[in-house]
């Protein structure tokens, strides 16, 4: 093995400007994966972190007959949670209501949450701060797409838990930036113990947000779902970007791999004299195969290298500097920061050093199968293929 | 007397040509002892090469038996039939065969990477095979730098750097002039006598067969004649 590296180096460098297009071509790839997969880390790392911060905390107590996919819930998925397990809870009571802005009719979520929280980034401390007489948080998404903007005041309308109309004019206390969309579009935000009163559901809630210090104790009606349960969604979504994307550079991995098969199986041809002569000086096939393997499998290393000397530059920049995006993520639904930082961790480097160097040599090794079958007499003379 | 190196016994070589067999040896029996410098001399497709290749085991014999150092080639593994070749048997190509991207010192050292010898011994082999051949203000040159008679030079010196029992030459003059043609003849009849090296020639050059002390006279397949010719020295 020592032998057939050794010369596998000398032939790749000699070869020259050859060698390094062959390399630079299938660098493209090297690059291109660790930056995709660096940035979709980022991303993931990012969105998970935003999740956390502004609507999932450690996790979720949830009224057992609520579910959040099902708006069909929210009218009765709400109560009372004994005193005794509040404790590292922010309560969060949810109910439809319909919003009026400028005439049109907008149906929202109205949540109450404690204007002294700390647990969500909501900036809820605004709710305590006004002097209006209904205060409400909008997100910067929600305020658009009403028209809204801060000190205006619109007409809310809901339904109280006897189902009875009824109708306030409330006042954009504050409009709150997030990358999250989940806390933003469609939601009214005010402050808890006014839903409660508005509602007449005093007392309750719909689910609670656990802070850090929380030890989920089970209690009946109540169910508890983690913060690992809780992005799971988001998880899921990230996935798929990153399987959707991985088409993309094993496209253009396989364009690398076919240069390095096409350089390897033409080499193959050109260098028949070469392959008789070190047979004849006594080498086996299967040495000289592991030769032509290693040389294929070099180009990868070589790629690597290159793509190392103009990547790495690169990916700090983009770990320090981050991504923008022109057109921010709340109107594609998903959590997705203006700046995304790139990560590029040592397992994802690893995985892409080995995906490289492993399929490389197996293109190499199925373009130099043919030497196996190769009569020397004829090689030495050129005319063995 | 000296050793028996090399016995060919009944050798017969056919090829498939289409629906038919070509027979390119017919009942060969021949044998060569160390420190011959003998020739296969003959027509085009009277049989030269395709005995020096099974000499050399990169081919093997239809029918009968040769043997080189003791080894069957006809019924060597693979593995075996490249050690053979590795160990004691060296070859001159008429186009040299010389690695282009290598030096002429690494392509001479590569016989004996293939041994496994040691860096210093390797250099120490190399710079007297480059010696002995009169090429050793050129190891660091390119092939496609040398000229056909140095290039031969070259493979002359990778043939026998590794010290083999037999070299194997097949048409070594064919790519050169008169005067690099005398100059390649001499030094392998040099080597010989200071080496004790057997060599074996597949050769229709006049030039080449002057020097012979023994040629084998092959016509259509069969050996025709076989001269031994101790006298034969050309003087430089």
């Amino acid at each position: 093995m020592k032998l057939a590296l050794k010369l596998a180096y000398k032939n790749l460098i000699r070869a020259g400007l050859k060698t390094w297009l062959n390399a630079l071509a299938l660098s493209f790839a090297f690059v291109l994966i660790i930056f995709y997969n660096g940035m979709i880390d980022g991303w993931n790392n990012e969105a998970r972190q935003d999740a956390i911060a502004w609507e999932y905390g450690t996790g979720h107590l949830r009224n057992a007959a609520y579910d959040p996919m099902d708006p069909f819930t929210i009218q009765d998925g709400h109560g009372v949670l004994p005193e005794q397990y509040r404790e590292h809870l922010t309560p969060i009571l949810v109910w439809q209501g319909t919003l009026y802005p400028h005439g049109r009719m907008m149906p929202v979520l109205i949540k109450g949450i404690e204007p002294g929280q700390t647990t969500v980034k909501i900036p809820s401390g605004v709710l305590k701060n006004s002097t209006a007489g209904y205060p409400v948080l909008l997100g910067r998404k929600m305020a658009e797409s009403a028209g809204l903007k801060e000190g205006d005041q619109v007409l809310l309308r809901w339904r109280d838990r006897n189902g009875t109309f009824d109708a306030v004019e409330v006042t954009v206390a504050g409009i709150f930036e997030t990358n999250v969309p989940f806390v933003d579009g469609g939601q009214v935000w005010i402050a808890l113990n006014t839903l409660r009163k508005m509602t007449g559901l005093t007392d309750e809630a719909t689910f609670f947000i656990a802070d850090e210090n929380y030890t989920p104790t089970p209690v009946d009606g109540w169910t508890f779902v983690d913060q690992k349960m809780l992005l799971k969604p988001v998880t899921n979504l990230i996935n798929a970007k990153k399987y959707g994307a991985a088409f993309m550079y094993l496209l253009l991995l396989a364009i690398g791999l076919l240069v390095i098969f096409d350089t390897q199986a033409f080499s193959i041809f050109r260098r028949q004299k070469e392959i008789g002569t070190h047979i004849a000086m006594g080498m086996t096939r299967g040495e000289v195969i592991r030769m032509f393997t290693v040389e294929g499998a070099m180009y990868s290393i070589f790629a690597i290298i290159l793509g190392g000397i103009y990547g790495a530059p690169l990916f700090i920049y983009l770990a320090k500097n981050g991504i923008s995006f022109p057109v921010s993520g709340d109107t594609m639904g998903i959590i997705i920061a203006p700046t995304i930082y790139s990560i590029y961790s040592t397992a994802l480097i690893v995985k892409t050093f080995l995906l490289l160097v492993i399929s490389a040599t197996l293109v190499s090794l199925l373009a130099t199968r043919k030497i196996a079958g190769m009569n020397p007499v004829e090689a030495l003379k050129g005319k063995a293929l | 007397m000296n050793k028996k190196i090399i016995e060919i016994e009944d050798l017969v070589k056919r090829y498939p040509m289409g629906e038919a067999e070509f027979t390119a040896l017919k009942r060969i029996n021949l044998t060569f002892e160390k420190g011959e410098f003998a020739g296969f001399v003959g027509p085009s497709g009277s049989g030269k090469t395709t005995i020096l290749n099974i000499i050399g085991s990169l081919d093997t014999p239809t029918e009968g038996r040769v043997s080189v150092e003791g080894e069957d080639v006809s019924h060597l593994s693979e593995k075996a039939s490249a050690r053979l070749r590795k160990e004691h048997i060296g070859f001159i190509f008429q186009s040299f065969n010389l690695l282009p991207v290598y030096t002429v010192f690494e392509n001479v050292e590569l016989s004996l990477l293939l041994l496994k010898q040691s860096a210093a011994a390797r250099k120490k082999a190399v710079t007297q095979a480059l010696e002995w051949v009169g090429l050793q203000d050129m190891a660091r040159k390119k092939p496609p730098q040398l000229s056909g008679g140095e290039s031969q030079r070259v493979a002359i010196a990778r043939a026998i750097v590794k010290r083999p029992n037999i070299v194997l030459a097949d048409e070594p003059t064919a790519n050169l002039d008169a005067e690099n043609a005398h100059i390649i003849m001499r030094t392998m009849q040099r080597l010989n006598e200071e080496l004790k090296t057997t060599f074996i020639f597949a050769t229709h050059d006049e030039k080449v067969m002057q020097y012979l002390k023994r040629k084998i006279h092959l016509l259509d397949g069969y050996v025709d004649k076989d001269e031994i010719l101790e006298s034969n020295t050309v003087e430089s």
